[in-house]
C-alpha cells in the first residue's frame, strides 16, 4: 500500500519540478514558479535579517512556521522537495547504512548541529551578509535541479531525439528531425553536485541525514514546533517491542519508545502503521509534556554560534574583495561583473540575493551564470551576466519575475529596456576591423540598440567599429557574436550600470540621456560630417563609385 | 536544391540539345508555348505585401514555372532579428505566406522556410511572425537551425576565397530554392539583399568576416546556392542603421521578383534610398562583382523588365 505521505511527497517534488522547468520565457501567468523559495522560513528569515526590510514576497516563510507551531515539521515530512530528494537518496544507500547508533544520547549529539548552523546564519545576517545560500535546503534542491539536473535532462532528451532521428533513418521508417533541446550550461556545476552528493551520503550513517543533523530551516521548525498541537501520543497498550523506534527515520523516539523528540518528528507516521497494537496514535493534545524530549540544544551553544556567524561575517566585510563597502567607484570590484537587470544595489542584491539559481535556469539565453569569487566570499553563486556566452535578450525579463527575494526588481519590458547593466568597449588591438583591416561589422550589425555605428577613420581603410555609450545598456550581444577566437574585441563593462532600489529606471535613464529606444535611436552616425575617407568619396560601406 | 552528378549532366545535356535543336527547327516554339513573352524581372508595385508578391511572381510566368508538383521547396527569408515586420529587419509575413501559398497551389509537397537566425531561435520565430504567418498552410514549416548535424560540407569549386562551406543539408535536398529576403541597408556590404542572404543558409557565417573579403565571400557562396526564384521585399526597406535596426524605414509598397539574383538586388538598389541618397545597382561592391564574374546581369538596358500594379 502506498502511504499517504508518500504520495503527498511525490506530488509536491513534482510540483517543485514542474514550476523549475516552467521557470523560462515566457513565464506561466497562473502561478509563481518560485512558490517553494517562497515557504522556506530560513530564506525568509535570513533574506529579511541581512537585508534590514520586510520582504512581503517571502512572508509566507512565517505562515508555514506558524502552522508548525500547531502541525510540527509537516513541511519537513510532506512538502520538502530537498527532504523527498533525502528520502529517495536512503533508498539507494539503504543497503551500505552504517549500523545506526543506539541510544538516545548518539541520536542527541548529532541533532545539535543544526541549531547551530541556524544560529551562525542569523550571526552572519546580523551584520547584513547573507550566508542562508549555503543551508537553506529550498535554495539547496533548486540549485541542485536547476544547475545539474536540469541540463542533464536535456542534453539526454536532445541525444535520445537524435538517436532516434539516427535510428528511424537507418532502419527505413521516416527520415524526420525532432526538435532540438537546448541543454544549458552552468559554471559551478560540479560543485553543486558535491555538495549535494556529499549530503545525501550522509543516509550511510543514518537516515534523513540532512533533516535530522544539519538543516537549519529543520532547526527553526523544530524550534517552533518542538511541542506542536499535534503529535505522538504512546498508549498504554504499548508492548515494547521497538518497532517504531527503527522505523523513525529522524530517529526522534527515544529508547523507552514512549519519549518523542517532538522537534525531530517529521509527522511520517511510520511508526504509527508499524505499530502491531495500534499503541502509537497522533492527535492533539493541550496536557502534559511528560513524552517530549525537548530540543537538543543550549542557549549557550546558540549565542556561540550566533557569534561565530557574528565575527566570520565581520572577517569577510574586513576582507579587499567585499564589496558593500560604501566606496565609489568600488574600485576593487570586477569590471566584468555585470549584474542581471534590475538587480538592487550591490549590498542590497547580496544581502537579498538566496543563490537558488532560479533566475539563472529561467535565463532566456544563458547568460545569467553564478560566480565563484568574483564578487568575493559573500557573493559566492551570485548571478551575473556572461557575456560572451551569451547576450542578455532584450524581450527578456524573466530574471526579476523568478527572484523569490525581490534581490533583482521584477520590470516590465519598458522599465527592463531602461536598466543599463553595463557599457561596451572596443578593444582595437584585438578588433579585427580596427588591427587587421578587415570589412568585419558583426558588433554593429546585432545592436540591438543601435549604439555601435561604422565610421570611417582617419588612416583606416574600412569602417571601424565606435561604440556609443548612452545608447548601449550591456545586453552583451556584441560581446557574444565577436568573431574573434577566445576572448572578445568588444566586451562589457559594468561601468555605466543603473542599480535602483526603487523609482523608475526610465526616468532615471532620461535624466541621464540614455537612449534605448528604437524610435529615437535612429542611425544617425554612419556618415558624421567629415569622416568618410577621401578615397571613399563619401559613400557608405559597402557602395563603390560607378 | 539537387546537386546533379555526371550521368544527370549528360543527361539533362542531351534533352537541353534536343530541345534546342527543335526549337531552332520550329522558331518561336519556345516563347509560344509560354503564352506570351516572360519578363525577366517583374516589379509590382501595390498593397498589401502579400498582393505584390502574387502579382510579382504571376507577371513572371507563375509559381508553375518554377515549382513542380511534389517539389520540396526552401524558402529563404529574413527572419534573423526578433523584431516586427515595421522594422524591417525582416521579410514580411505577408510576403513569405503568400510565397507559400503558391507554392502550395503549384502542387508543392513541402515547404520549407529557412535561415539561421542571430538571436534566439524562438524569439525570432515568434517576432518577425513568420511562423504565424506559415502556420495554417499545409505542408509548411518554418524552421531555424544552428545545429552542426544540420549542415552539410560543400565544395565551391569557383570561390576565389570560399573553397568549402556548411550548407543545411535541407537546402541541398530541396528541389527549388526561393530567395525571399527583405531589402535593407547593411553596415558592411551596403545592402543585404537575396546573395547577401544566402549566409543565411550556411554554418560558419564569422570566417566570411575574419578571413575572408566579404563582398568576395558573398559572391563565391552565390556560386553554389543559386535560386531558381528571387523575390525581394521592398513594402518597406530598411534604408540606415541594417541589417538590425532600427534605422529609417521608408514604404515602397514594391515586390521584385526574378530568376536572375544579381538583377532582382540591383533593382531593389535602384528603388531605394539609402543612407539619404539614390544609388545603381552597379555601385554596391558584391552586386558589381557578381556581375562580373557572370553569376547574373546587374544592367538592365535592353531587358524585359514587366511593371505591374496590384
Amino acid at each position: 500500500m502506498i502511504r499517504f505521505q508518500r504520495v503527498v511527497q511525490g506530488c509536491s517534488l513534482a510540483l517543485f519540478v514542474f514550476l523549475l522547468w516552467k521557470a523560462s520565457y515566457p513565464l506561466p501567468g497562473w502561478i509563481g514558479v518560485d512558490l517553494f523559495l517562497r515557504l522556506d522560513p530560513l530564506i525568509s528569515l535570513g533574506a529579511m535579517t541581512a537585508a534590514r526590510t520586510f520582504i512581503p514576497a517571502l512572508a509566507w516563510g512565517f505562515v508555514v512556521l506558524g502552522l508548525t507551531a500547531v502541525l510540527g515539521r509537516f513541511f519537513c515530512g510532506f512538502l520538502c522537495p530537498f527532504g523527498v530528494t533525502v528520502d529517495l537518496a536512503d533508498r539507494i544507500t539503504a543497503r551500505w547504512r552504517l549500523r545506526r547508533p543506539s541510544g538516545d544520547g548518539a541520536r542527541r549529539s548529532g541533532r545539535r548541529w543544526k541549531y547551530w548552523i541556524l544560529a551562525f546564519t542569523g550571526g552572519t545576517a546580523l551584520l547584513g551578509i547573507s550566508s542562508v545560500f549555503l543551508f537553506s535546503p529550498i535554495s539547496i534542491a533548486t540549485r541542485f535541479f536547476g544547475f545539474v539536473l536540469f541540463p542533464l535532462a536535456n542534453g539526454g532528451a536532445d541525444a535520445a531525439g537524435r538517436l532516434i532521428e539516427d535510428a528511424s533513418f537507418f532502419l527505413g521508417i521516416g527520415d524526420f528531425s525532432l526538435p532540438e533541446v537546448r541543454m544549458p550550461v552552468f559554471a559551478t556545476n560540479l560543485f553543486v553536485a558535491a555538495m549535494v552528493v556529499g549530503i545525501l551520503l550522509g543516509g550511510l550513517r543514518v537516515r534523513r541525514f540532512w533533516c535530522s543533523t544539519l538543516c537549519p530551516a529543520g532547526a527553526a521548525f523544530a524550534l517552533v514546533g518542538f511541542r506542536p498541537l499535534f503529535r505522538r501520543r504512546v498508549s498504554e497498550a504499548c508492548i515494547r517491542c521497538g518497532k517504531c523506534e527503527r522505523v523513525c527515520p529522524t530517529g526522534a523516539i527515544a529508547d523507552d519508545f514512549v519519549t518523542t523528540a517532538h522537534s525531530e518528528c517529521i509527522l511520517c507516521l511510520e511508526c504509527m502503521d508499524v505499530c502491531p497494537v495500534r499503541a502509537v496514535e497522533f492527535k492533539s493534545s493541550l496536557r502534559g509534556a511528560e513524552t517530549d524530549a525537548g530540543v537538543d540544544v543550549t542557549r549557550r551553544a546558540l549565542l556561540g554560534s550566533t557569534a561565530a556567524g557574528f565575527f566570520t561575517a565581520a572577517l569577510v566585510a574586513a576582507s579587499p574583495g567585499y564589496l558593500h563597502g560604501k566606496l565609489a567607484p568600488r574600485p576593487l570590484r570586477s569590471s566584468s561583473l555585470i549584474r542581471p537587470p534590475g538587480a538592487l544595489p550591490e549590498p542590497e542584491f547580496q544581502a537579498r540575493c538566496v543563490r537558488c539559481g532560479e533566475c539563472m535556469k529561467a535565463c532566456l539565453t544563458n547568460t545569467l551564470q553564478p560566480v565563484w569569487l568574483k564578487s568575493g566570499l559573500s557573493g559566492l553563486w551570485t548571478p551575473a551576466v556572461t557575456a560572451r556566452l551569451a547576450g542578455c535578450d532584450q524581450n527578456c525579463n524573466v530574471c526579476g519575475f523568478v527572484c523569490p527575494s525581490g534581490a533583482i526588481r521584477p520590470l516590465e519590458p519598458g522599465e527592463k529596456l531602461f536598466a543599463k547593466i553595463g557599457t561596451a568597449r572596443i578593444i582595437p588591438s584585438r578588433c579585427i576591423a580596427w588591427e587587421h583591416d578587415r570589412q568585419c561589422l558583426i558588433c554593429d550589425e546585432i545592436c540591438p540598440y543601435n549604439a555601435i555605428s561604422s565610421r570611417f577613420v582617419e588612416g583606416r581603410p574600412v569602417t571601424v567599429p565606435v561604440v556609443n555609450e548612452n545608447r548601449c545598456n550591456g545586453c552583451g550581444y556584441c560581446e557574444q557574436k565577436c568573431p574573434v577566437e577566445g576572448e572578445s574585441a568588444i566586451v562589457v563593462e559594468a561601468h555605466g550600470e543603473l542599480r535602483l532600489a526603487e523609482g523608475s529606471y526610465r526616468e532615471q535613464a532620461e535624466r541621464l540621456g540614455l537612449v534605448f529606444h528604437a524610435e529615437t535611436a535612429r542611425e544617425d552616425t554612419i556618415l558624421s560630417p567629415g569622416s568618410p575617407a577621401e578615397d571613399q568619396g563619401g559613400l557608405p560601406p559597402g557602395f563603390i563609385t560607378d | 536544391m539537387k546537386y546533379i552528378d555526371r550521368r544527370d549532366f549528360i543527361k539533362i545535356s542531351s534533352r537541353g540539345a534536343a530541345l534546342a535543336s527543335a526549337g531552332a527547327a520550329v522558331p518561336g516554339l519556345l516563347t509560344h508555348a509560354m503564352a506570351g513573352p516572360v519578363p525577366e524581372i517583374a516589379v509590382a508595385k501595390g498593397n498589401p505585401p502579400g498582393a505584390a508578391t502574387r502579382a510579382a511572381i504571376e507577371a513572371l510566368g507563375g509559381m508553375g514555372r518554377f515549382v513542380d508538383r511534389g517539389a520540396r521547396v526552401v524558402i529563404k527569408p529574413n527572419m534573423s532579428f526578433a523584431k516586427g515586420p515595421e522594422e524591417a529587419t525582416n521579410t514580411h509575413p505577408d510576403v513569405v505566406r503568400e510565397l507559400a501559398v503558391m507554392c502550395r497551389e503549384a502542387g508543392a509537397s513541402s515547404i520549407l522556410v529557412l535561415d539561421n537566425p542571430l538571436q534566439r531561435v524562438e524569439m525570432c520565430l515568434e517576432r518577425s511572425r513568420l511562423k504565424e504567418a506559415c502556420e495554417t498552410i499545409p505542408g509548411t514549416g518554418v524552421e531555424a537551425s544552428r545545429r552542426k548535424r544540420d549542415f552539410k560540407e560543400v565544395s565551391v569549386p569557383l570561390g576565389k576565397s570560399l573553397k568549402s562551406t556548411m550548407v543545411m543539408k535541407k537546402v541541398l535536398e530541396a528541389d527549388v530554392l526561393i530567395a525571399a529576403p527583405v531589402a535593407k541597408s547593411h553596415s558592411a556590404t551596403g545592402v543585404s539583399l537575396s546573395m547577401k542572404g544566402m549566409m543565411g543558409l550556411i554554418y560558419n557565417r564569422s570566417e566570411f568576416h575574419t578571413r575572408m573579403d566579404l563582398d568576395e565571400a558573398i559572391v563565391d557562396l552565390c556560386t553554389v546556392l543559386k535560386p531558381h526564384l528571387t523575390v525581394v521585399d521592398a513594402s518597406r526597406i530598411l534604408s540606415d542603421g541594417g541589417p538590425g535596426g532600427p534605422g529609417n524605414v521608408i514604404r515602397l509598397d514594391t515586390v521584385i521578383a526574378s530568376t536572375d539574383m544579381v538583377a532582382a538586388d540591383a533593382m531593389a538598389v535602384e528603388r531605394g534610398t539609402w543612407y539619404g541618397r539614390r544609388f545603381k545597382g552597379s555601385q554596391v561592391a558584391h552586386i558589381r562583382m557578381a556581375h562580373e564574374r557572370g553569376l547574373g546581369n546587374m544592367k538592365f538596358a535592353g531587358r524585359s523588365v514587366k511593371e505591374v500594379a496590384v
